[in-house]
C-alpha cells in the first residue's frame, strides 16, 4: 500500500514538473475495461472482471541528448486477448540519445522501418498489443544532405523481456536526383539488410542459424508522374507448420507502385508479389495469434474502411506458408489495387455550389499458383499467375457539402471475401455494404452527425443494419450511440444487437472517454495487423494525458 | 482509489500549458526526401500542424472544412498549415492521389513510422497544435464540425 501511494506521489510530481519544465514531456494512457455478464453472449468466464493496461511515458531532453523511458502496467490482468506476456507492471522501454546535424545514436530500446517495412518494422500499436521495439544500439549518419546510412544491433522485445535472436540491420538512402543538382525529377535509391540470428538444435534439415533479408528500392517522380518498386528477398529458411520444421524455402517480395496528380485529381495503383515472407524474431513463434515477435511489416494492401459494418470482413496480407490440407495449400498471395479521386468543381452542374469529392478504389488478392506437394510440404510457385482468389473490394465514396451547415457521405462498398483461405476455416462470403452519414452543424461547434448503415449478404451471418448517432455538444464534448444488428442471421439466437453508448470529454491533449457496450468479436484491425477480440459486453473507461 | 481521484483533481486543477516546442524528429516529403521538422516551420509565423491519415474520417473532415475557407485565413494573418501524415505503409501511397484530388492546399508531410507522433504522445487523431514560431500554444484534440472557427479564433488572437 505505501509502495503504491509511493509510486502515485511520483507520477504527480513527474506530472507537475512536466507543466512546468520544458525539457520534460510526459505522456500516460490507461484504457480499462470491466466485463460484465450478459444474458444474450453468455457469462463472463475468465478470471478478473476488471482489467486495465496502463501506459506512462517519460521524456527529458537537454540540448543534445535525450532520455527517456516507459512504464506499463496490466493491472490486475490485461484487456481480454492480449499476449500474456504482458502482465504485471514494469519498466518495458528505456533510451537514451545523442542527435547532431550528422549524427543520431541510440542506447536502448527504439524504433526503426526499412522503407516500407517487408524486412524490418518495429513499432507501438497499444489497441494491438504490439510493441516489438529493439534493444541494443543503433547509429544513423548523414555524410552529406543527399545520404543517409544507419545501423543497429539488438534483440527485440518480447513481454517485458527480450527474445534471444539476435537481430542486424543496415540501410542506406541515396537521392540521385540531388547528387546530380537536377531540380525536374527526382530519384532517390535504398538498400538495406537485416540478419536474425537464432540458434537451432534441429538436425533433420539444413538452414543457417543467421537468416539474411535484403531490400532494394527506388523512387522515381517527374513532374506530376511517379514510381516506386521495391524488392526483396530472404534466405533460405525452416519453414514451419503445425509448430514443426517441415521444410527449408527462401521468400521473396516484389512491389510496384505508379501514380499520377494534378489539381482535383489523382490516381495511384500498386502491385505486390509476396512468397513465404514471414519474418519472426524467434521461428517459433511463427503464425503467432497474439501478434508477438514480428520482424516485418505486411499490411493488407486494401482500402482501410472506417465504418462498423464495412469492417467485418478485412482482408489480411497472406504472406505465410500454410498446408492446412489438400484443398488449402497457401504460400503467399498476389495483387493489387486501384485508387482515384477526383472533385466534381464548385458552380458546375454535378458540382453544385460547394463542389463534390470522389473516391474510388478497387482491389484484388489471389493465392499463387504453381505445383504444390502436399504430403512433402513443397512447392513450385509461378511467377506472375494468379491462384485461387482471396479477396477483393470495390468502394465509392462521395461526399456532397449541401449548405454551409448540412454535409453528406454516401459510401458503397462490394466485397468477395474468401474465408476458407483468409480465415483457413470454410466459405465464402460475398456483401454489398451502403453507407450514409450526415452532418448538421448548428454553430459554435455543436454539431449532430447521424449514419445509417446495411449490409446485404446470402452468406455467413447474412443480412447486419447498424446505426449511429453522435452529437457534439461543443468542441471538447461529445456523446454517441450506435447499435449493429445482425438481424438475418439464420440461427435467431445470434440476431443480437451490437450497441454501445459513451461519451468523451477533451481539452487539450488531454481525453477522456467512457463508453458501455456490447462488443462484436472478430478481427480489430487498425494498419492491415489484426487481432482477435473475443465476444464482450462491458464499461470501457479510456485517459490520455500529455505534459 | 481516493487517492487516484485526489491525483486527479489536482491535475485539472492545475493544469497550465508550458510552452513547449516540438520535438526536432525526421519527417518526409511525398517524394521521399526526409528533412527535420522544426526546418519547416517558419519561426515568423503562426503555423497550424494537423495529424491526419488517409483512413481518418474526421481527420479528412477537417482537413476539407479548413480547405474551403483556407484562402481567408491566409490573407488575414500570416500562418500555414502542415498535414501531417502518420499513415503506415499500408495507406501511404493513398496519400499523393487523396490529396491531389481533395485539391488540398497544405504543405503534406509524412510520418512514416510515427516517430513525431509518439514523440508528442497522440494516442488518437485527428489533433491538432497551434504554434507560434516553434512554441505550442494550442492543441485540440478531435474534430466536429465548428472546431475550425475556434482554431481561426486563436490563429487571430496571436497573430503579429
Amino acid at each position: 500500500m505505501r509502495k503504491l501511494l509511493v509510486l502515485k506521489l511520483f507520477f504527480l510530481t513527474v506530472f507537475i514538473q512536466a507543466q512546468q519544465n520544458d525539457n520534460l514531456t510526459v505522456g500516460f494512457e490507461s484504457n480499462s475495461q470491466y466485463y460484465v455478464d450478459d444474458e444474450k453472449t453468455g457469462d463472463f468466464a475468465e478470471k478478473n472482471r476488471f482489467r486495465s493496461n496502463n501506459y506512462l511515458k517519460i521524456d527529458y531532453s537537454i540540448s543534445k541528448f535525450s532520455f527517456g523511458v516507459q512504464a506499463e502496467g496490466y493491472e490486475p490482468m490485461s484487456l481480454l486477448n492480449y499476449s500474456p506476456d504482458f502482465n504485471n507492471s514494469n519498466i518495458a522501454l528505456y533510451y537514451a540519445k545523442y542527435t547532431s546535424k550528422k549524427i543520431e545514436a541510440t542506447a536502448g530500446y527504439f524504433y526503426e522501418q526499412y522503407g516500407s517495412g517487408l524486412i524490418l518494422r518495429s513499432w507501438e500499436d497499444r489497441q494491438l498489443g504490439i510493441n516489438n521495439a529493439l534493444r541494443g544500439g543503433r547509429i544513423r549518419f548523414y555524410p552529406t544532405e543527399n545520404v543517409t546510412l544507419s545501423a543497429l544491433y539488438g534483440n527485440q522485445r518480447s513481454g517485458f523481456d527480450v527474445s534471444d535472436a539476435s537481430i542486424y540491420g543496415f540501410n542506406s538512402e541515396f537521392n540521385i536526383s540531388s547528387m546530380l543538382k537536377s531540380n525536374s525529377w527526382n530519384l532517390d535509391i535504398g538498400l538495406s539488410y537485416v540478419g536474425r540470428k537464432e540458434e537451432n538444435d534441429n538436425t533433420d534439415y539444413n538452414f543457417n542459424d543467421l537468416t539474411n533479408a535484403f531490400s532494394s528500392r527506388l523512387n522515381f517522380s517527374v513532374n506530376n508522374f511517379y514510381s516506386s518498386a521495391e524488392f526483396v528477398s530472404k534466405s533460405s529458411d525452416a519453414v514451419i507448420i503445425f509448430d514443426n520444421i517441415r521444410n527449408t524455402k527462401p521468400g521473396n517480395a516484389f512491389l510496384f507502385d505508379v501514380g499520377y496528380g494534378k489539381k482535383g485529381f489523382g490516381i495511384n495503383a500498386n502491385f505486390r508479389r509476396i512468397e513465404n515472407m514471414t519474418f519472426y524474431s524467434e521461428r517459433n513463434a511463427t503464425g503467432n495469434s497474439f501478434n508477438q515477435n514480428i520482424m516485418n511489416y505486411i499490411p493488407a494492401l486494401t482500402k482501410q474502411h472506417d465504418y462498423l459494418l464495412t469492417n467485418i470482413y478485412v482482408y489480411q496480407a497472406q504472406p505465410q506458408i500454410s498446408f492446412q490440407d489438400f484443398a488449402l495449400l497457401k504460400i503467399g498471395e498476389i495483387g493489387g489495387q486501384v485508387d482515384l479521386f477526383y472533385t466534381l468543381k464548385k458552380k458546375t452542374t454535378l458540382g453544385g455550389k460547394y463542389g463534390t469529392k470522389i473516391a474510388l478504389n478497387m482491389s484484388y488478392w489471389a493465392g499463387l499458383s504453381g505445383d504444390y506437394d502436399y504430403l512433402n510440404f513443397e512447392y513450385d510457385a509461378d511467377f506472375l499467375k494468379f491462384g485461387k482468389k482471396y479477396f477483393s473490394d470495390i468502394s465509392l465514396e462521395i461526399r456532397k457539402k449541401w449548405s454551409s451547415d448540412w454535409s453528406s457521405v454516401f459510401y458503397y462498398v462490394n466485397q468477395y471475401y474468401n474465408k476458407k483461405y483468409i480465415e483457413e476455416t470454410f466459405g465464402i462470403v460475398e456483401t454489398d455494404i451502403f453507407v450514409s452519414e450526415s452532418t448538421y452543424k448548428m454553430g459554435t461547434g455543436k454539431s449532430l452527425r447521424f449514419e445509417t448503415q446495411h449490409l446485404w449478404s446470402k452468406d455467413d451471418k447474412k443480412n447486419w443494419v447498424g446505426g449511429t448517432l453522435e452529437f457534439n455538444l461543443n468542441s471538447k464534448f461529445a456523446v454517441y450511440v450506435n447499435d449493429i444488428y445482425n438481424y438475418g442471421n439464420d440461427n435467431e439466437t445470434k440476431r443480437i444487437h451490437y450497441y454501445n453508448l459513451g461519451g468523451s470529454y477533451t481539452l487539450g491533449a488531454q481525453r477522456f472517454a467512457l463508453n458501455y457496450g456490447r462488443q462484436r468479436g472478430g478481427l480489430v484491425c487498425i494498419g492491415g495487423v489484426c487481432r482477435f477480440v473475443p465476444e464482450s459486453t462491458g464499461l470501457t473507461a479510456n485517459i490520455v494525458l500529455s505534459f | 482509489m481516493r487517492q487516484l481521484s485526489i491525483i486527479i483533481c489536482m491535475l485539472f486543477c492545475s493544469i497550465v500549458f508550458s510552452q513547449k516546442s516540438v520535438p526536432n524528429s525526421t519527417l518526409f516529403t511525398l517524394d521521399g526526401k526526409s528533412l527535420k521538422v522544426l526546418d519547416e516551420i517558419s519561426k515568423n509565423k503562426i503555423t497550424v500542424l494537423s495529424f491526419w491519415a488517409t483512413w481518418c474520417v474526421p481527420c479528412i473532415n477537417e482537413l476539407d472544412a479548413i480547405s474551403e475557407i483556407y484562402d481567408e485565413w491566409q490573407e488575414t494573418s500570416n500562418m500555414e498549415l502542415i498535414a501531417i501524415s502518420t499513415d503506415d505503409s499500408r495507406t501511404q501511397k493513398r496519400i499523393r492521389p487523396m490529396v491531389n484530388g481533395k485539391d488540398w492546399p497544405y504543405k503534406i508531410l509524412l510520418d512514416k513510422n510515427q516517430e513525431l507522433k509518439r514523440a508528442l504522445n497522440i494516442s488518437t487523431i485527428p489533433q491538432t497544435y497551434i504554434l507560434k514560431g516553434t512554441e505550442i500554444i494550442y492543441i485540440h484534440s478531435g474534430y466536429s464540425p465548428g472546431v475550425e472557427d475556434e482554431l481561426f479564433e486563436v490563429i487571430q488572437k496571436n497573430k503579429n
